[in-house]
């Protein structure tokens, strides 16, 4: 594979995990763009099911637009929205980035302090510092499974 | 086939469909659940073979996919085990508010179906605690989100274990 080809096969696949992440994303807050209430109503609860497999959907942990409910928590929230910013930066931008676990670590900790002192009773769950919090690990699992896939589908073509 | 290949995925794959179903843990684990799954499965075959080799990712993705399979399986029959037991369960109690918000509004031919469809599904619970198509929606729901969760606990742990990536 020459370098114009081996760039283009690298930009198709951040293109497509860009739509992918972007269609996720955009299910979670289906609930807000659906202006249809009759239609709301009916996909509701096979939305809220579909989600609630890799949710808990805690009302009180849960972002709110107009009344109308994320169907994932603000800290899934976050991490989807992470992966979906970097996603859609990765098209135009990418750094040369060594991966080791201390990034993943340095991802991780923020979050999972957070949800230990949250656990512990600490401090009260917040939500916007869940959401921030999983945001920050989004966007650098994202990075992970990237180069994880750029690595199995066009590397090992080169 | 070899057991060893299937062991940890199906070990990691119960135990995140166990963990799911606990009340209290799935609020801190969340999403995390089946690809943290994913990343014990690569890391016990590893532990299994006593090998430091790098993983590939086609082992990775095997594996994900696989904790993936086996969540899916295991969390769909504990949900249908309770639905059976209790002749109830979340969709079946949240079914009348969504009646109460519809009866606000005419429907077309299309939402009155679907709208029939999930009552259909509600009495079936509510009188034999089991309905096909309910088992079938939850069964296909919980396949596609968990093999593609568990495929990126795959390929992170891949990363994760092989130390160093550069891209």
């Amino acid at each position: 594979m020459n370098n114009k080809n081996f760039s283009k096969a690298k930009l198709i696949l951040r293109f497509v995990l860009f739509l992918l992440i972007l269609v996720w994303c955009l299910g979670i807050i289906s609930n807000v763009l659906i202006s249809n209430q009759a239609v709301s109503a009916i996909t509701n609860p096979i939305l809220k099911k579909f989600y609630g497999t890799v949710c808990h959907q805690i009302d009180a942990k849960t972002f709110s637009i107009n009344g109308h409910k994320f169907f994932v928590c603000a800290r899934c929230t976050g991490i989807y929205l992470g992966a979906l910013i970097f996603s859609t930066i990765s098209l135009f931008y990418y750094p040369k980035i060594n991966l080791n676990r201390k990034l993943f670590y340095l991802a991780l900790s923020p979050m999972a302090l957070d949800v230990l002192f949250a656990w512990i009773g600490l401090y009260n769950y917040i939500k916007f510092l869940a959401f921030g919090t999983g945001i920050f690990f989004g966007s650098i699992v994202f990075i992970y499974i990237l180069a994880a896939l750029e690595n199995y589908f066009i590397t090992r073509n080169v | 086939m070899n057991q060893k290949k299937i062991l940890p995925p199906l070990v990691c794959g119960f135990g995140a469909a166990v963990l799911t179903t606990v009340p209290g843990i799935k609020n801190i684990g969340c999403c995390l659940i089946v690809p943290l799954a994913s990343v014990l499965s690569i890391f016990l075959d590893h532990k299994i073979n006593k090998t430091d080799l790098p993983i590939n990712a086609k082992s990775a993705i095997w594996f994900g996919i696989m904790t993936g399979l086996f969540a899916t399986f295991f969390q769909t029959f504990f949900d249908l085990l309770m639905t059976y037991i209790l002749h109830s369960n979340d969709f079946v109690q949240a079914l009348p508010q969504t009646e109460a918000v519809i009866r606000h509004y005419k429907l077309n031919a299309l939402l009155d179906q679907t709208m029939s469809m999930l009552r259909q599904m509600s009495n079936d619970i509510t009188n034999y605690g089991f309905s096909a198509f309910y088992a079938f929606g939850i069964l296909f729901s919980n396949l596609i989100v968990n093999s593609i969760f568990g495929l990126l606990g795959g390929l992170l742990g891949m990363t994760f274990i092989n130390k160093r990536t550069q891209i």
